[in-house]
């Protein structure tokens, strides 16, 4: 099965890597790594902390621009503009064709993140050079960790996307639901203990609030679960029972995800 | 070419003309009416959730938002240089530094190094530092200075000895918090105890303004312990407290009475305590 | 047994949200031998391409099966031996046509070195060696068909499917396209291709069909066809005004 996907895996991660928006996103991290020397310049002390938070945050948003605008092109764009003739004529059924794609997709993804991690690895350890005496508590494991959660929550993100162009007609509608389940993956853990324990701030809560948001946090993907940026940042210990389970949650979900997208893609028509 | 020659001419004037232009806009800019940074502060929830997967970097943000007010507060002509509006803004940009990323230093140092002298808000300040030490359990730094805020600003002594004895928990100085909390619990050598907290104290402190004000109190101190040292030998001698200080000099106990770098003048008590007029207890600096 | 089966198909299409349908095909049947050339005629909006879709499974009749190479439609291997070239052919921009080849061989499982060969020769009868490692975006309309024909031919199918084929095609593209369906006819294999262009389908097919408002409204051989109508355009545009379906 694989043998007969990699085909459609290689032309769709090759296609990705030549999309304009690819260049550009390199450049927006290029431009965000610069950006990270002159705000560690300003912290006093916890210089390693700052680094450590610029470079991850470079790898997670640059990560995420390449899921919106490149990894959506890829797959609702052939929707979109029937390229998808092209593949869907050649003996390949509609469940190969999302999952072919979707390896296409992640494999683009990680390469893109290692890339990324690359020149974060690079900036970190020119800003340690020069300030040696405040990365006491840095450590490059975390650090390396942090990545794959963020290059795994990404692939998951695009899992997601996958669903949704099974489901709606432009590749515009895919984008704007791809959005706003990364806004309420993200925010979906702070929301949930807002709401569970309003008193704390001095706000109330509806009742259906509150239901309403424990629905939606077992529907959506919890993407915080994958953000441990924080602990590389300071060198923290994170428990490998942790590591394990965040990292079943997030193939689960994506199993799900492309199970369930190809179920419905296998219902669509390109008339 | 003359094309050529237009082009680069109308290019160049228009630059010239744009640098001057921005120049003069920028200065007229300035005659606005100044708004003060008491500004905004976002509610803490509403920060958390918006900050996303990125709130390492929102901290980081925070702070240097902070300090940029800190340092740019310096210029100011007025008294006092920052309002108590202003400082409460202060506290709450490093909360929400802290609550964001609770493992991050300097936010915790930017507290204590101008909201206890200053601002005057030492119990926020400790709340903070308190905070910084549950998460930061490595650090023996912060409760060794909340421990010195307990002592020497809200007369906690016991409150004083907990931290202290939290501080040498971590690696670190273990001997010399561990005797400077023994000192502390003999509430009669406050004078000594200060100074020996203040010393220690001054050794970590690279800030200028604040290594400033540091020995300054050091020296009345100073001044005041060796009047109580003096008070507490005539008494040994005479069997009763000197009604006035210059009793002390009279019977040759001491030289001369020290100078109050705070200005005031040291007097002495029916039970003996030795105060000065500048109440240099409460230290709430104007500038 | 017929190497393409249609068999009452009958596909129409919901407007959502109002729910007026549009009958795409009504009641279509249609067989198609081995070896044959078919041509498909009719007016825009006839239904053809929505036939040949259904052959390829881009599209699901509402009514009645299809059966392709002895397969149901719906099954991928169908395709194994099938090629299709699409009306507007688009392609990923940024892919080249060596590559795009490339891929259709290794999605149809030839080997590397039949590819490669099949390719180098594609890629020559076309006329697209010298843009052979070009991105597709770069080129014109007419070479796009033709990268596209080629796509169609690299796993050397047995049936080929044109939508088309030659729309947007200058003269010099035309003649190419029609003396490779010719060349295709002499190897034996089976063409089924839909026109606008009557000259075309006079000079290829064997047999043709009239699809008119989603009927078949005339089949049959050429001879039968033109016998005592004249050219193949008095056959269409009295088909276009006939009722029902005649058999020739």
């Amino acid at each position: 099965m694989i043998r007969r996907l990699w085909p459609l895996a290689l032309i769709t991660f090759r296609e990705g890597t030549r999309n304009r928006a690819f260049y550009g996103i390199s450049l927006i991290a290029l431009v965000l790594m610069g950006a990270s020397f002159f705000i560690s310049g300003l912290i006093m002390r916890d210089v390693g902390k700052a680094a450590v938070d610029m470079a991850l945050s470079t790898v997670s948003f640059a990560g995420l621009l390449l899921v919106l605008f490149v990894s959506i092109d890829l797959m609702a764009k052939d929707l979109d503009k029937r390229t998808i003739y092209m593949v869907l004529a050649r003996p390949i059924s509609r469940r190969q064709y999302i999952v072919g794609k979707f390896f296409g997709i992640s494999l683009l993804i990680a390469v893109t993140v290692l890339l990324l991690s690359v020149f974060a690895a690079i900036s970190i350890s020119i800003i340690r050079w020069a300030n040696p005496d405040y990365f006491s508590r840095f450590f490059w494991g975390p650090v390396m960790l942090s990545e794959v959660f963020i290059a795994l929550s990404l692939i998951l993100l695009s899992a997601l996307s996958f669903l949704f162009a099974s489901v709606v007609s432009t590749s515009f509608l895919t984008l704007v639901l791809t959005i706003i389940s990364y806004l309420i993956g993200q925010s979906l853990t702070s929301v949930k203990a807002l709401v569970e324990a309003p008193q704390a701030s001095g706000i109330t809560i509806s009742p259906v609030t509150l239901k309403l948001v424990q629905a939606a946090y077992y529907l959506f993907p919890n993407l915080s679960l994958f953000d441990i940026k924080i602990y590389a940042a300071h060198g923290l210990a994170i428990p490998s029972s942790f590591i394990v389970w965040t990292l079943l949650y997030g193939l689960v979900y994506i199993i799900l995800s492309i199970t369930v997208a190809a179920h419905l893609f296998a219902k669509k028509e390109f008339p | 070419m003359r094309q050529v020659l237009r082009s680069a001419f109308l290019l160049a004037v228009l630059i010239v003309l744009h640098v001057i232009i921005l120049q003069r806009a920028a200065t007229e800019s300035k005659r606005l009416p100044a708004v003060r940074e008491s500004g905004i502060l976002i509610p803490v929830p509403v920060l958390i959730i918006s900050s996303l997967e990125y709130k390492g970097f929102v901290s980081d943000l925070l702070f240097i938002k902070a300090l940029i007010f800190r340092g740019s507060s310096y210029e100011r002509k007025d008294v006092p240089r920052i309002t108590p509006d202003e400082w409460q803004w202060f506290n709450g940009i490093l909360i929400a530094s802290t609550t964001l990323d609770p493992y991050f230093i300097d936010p915790y140092y930017l507290a204590n190094a101008h909201m206890t002298w200053e601002a005057g808000m030492v119990r926020e300040t400790n709340e903070l530092l308190e905070k910084g030490t549950t998460y930061r359990d490595w650090d023996w730094l912060l409760p060794f200075y909340a421990g010195f805020n307990s002592f020497f600003f809200l007369h906690d002594n016991e409150k004083a000895v907990e931290l202290l004895s939290k501080s040498s928990e971590r690696p670190g100085p273990r001997e010399q918090l561990l005797s400077l909390a023994a000192r502390l619990a003999y509430t009669d050598k406050k004078t000594e105890n200060a100074i020996i907290f203040l010393a220690a104290i001054l050794e970590k402190t690279e800030d200028r303004e604040l290594r400033i004000q540091y020995m300054t109190r050091i020296h009345a101190l100073q001044a005041r312990l060796l009047l109580e040292k003096g008070v507490a030998s005539y008494k040994k001698k005479h069997g009763r407290y000197p009604t006035v200080l210059q009793d002390l000099v009279k019977t040759g106990i001491i030289t001369e009475i020290p100078k109050d770098p705070y200005g005031g003048n040291f007097t002495v008590d029916p039970q003996g305590r030795v105060e000065s007029s500048s109440d240099f207890q409460l230290m709430i600096r104007q500038r | 047994m017929s190497i393409i089966t249609y068999s009452g198909i009958t596909k129409s299409y919901n407007s959502w949200p109002r729910g007026n349908s549009v009958l795409a095909l009504d009641g279509f049947s249609l067989e198609i031998e081995k070896g044959e050339v078919f041509g498909f005629l009719g007016p825009n909006g006839a239904g053809k391409s929505t036939a040949l879709k259904i052959l390829l499974n881009f599209v699901f009749p509402s009514a009645g099966t299809a059966k392709l190479m002895g397969r149901e439609v719906s099954d991928e291997h169908a395709r194994d031996h099938v090629g299709y070239l699409p009306e507007n052919p688009y392609f990923y921009d940024y892919l080249t046509a060596k590559e795009i080849l490339w891929f259709g061989g290794k999605a149809s499982g030839l080997q590397k070195s039949e590819i490669h060969a099949r390719t180098e020769m594609l890629l020559d009868r076309m006329g697209l060696k010298a843009s052979c490692d070009r991105p597709l975006r770069t080129y014109s309309k007419g070479m796009v068909q033709r990268a596209g024909l080629a796509l169609a031919l690299i796993h050397n199918p047995d049936v080929v499917v044109l939508d088309e084929p030659m729309s947007g095609l200058d003269p010099i593209g035309r003649k190419l396209v029609g003396d490779i369906i010719l060349e295709l006819k002499a190897q034996g294999k089976t063409v089924f291709f839909s026109s606008h262009i009557l000259t075309d389908v006079e000079r290829f097919c064997d047999r043709a069909g009239i699809l008119v408002g989603g009927r078949l409204r005339l089949v049959g051989n050429l001879p039968g066809l033109l016998s005592g109508a004249g050219s193949l355009e008095d056959v269409f545009m009295r088909a276009v005004g006939m009722t029902e379906e005649r058999k020739i």
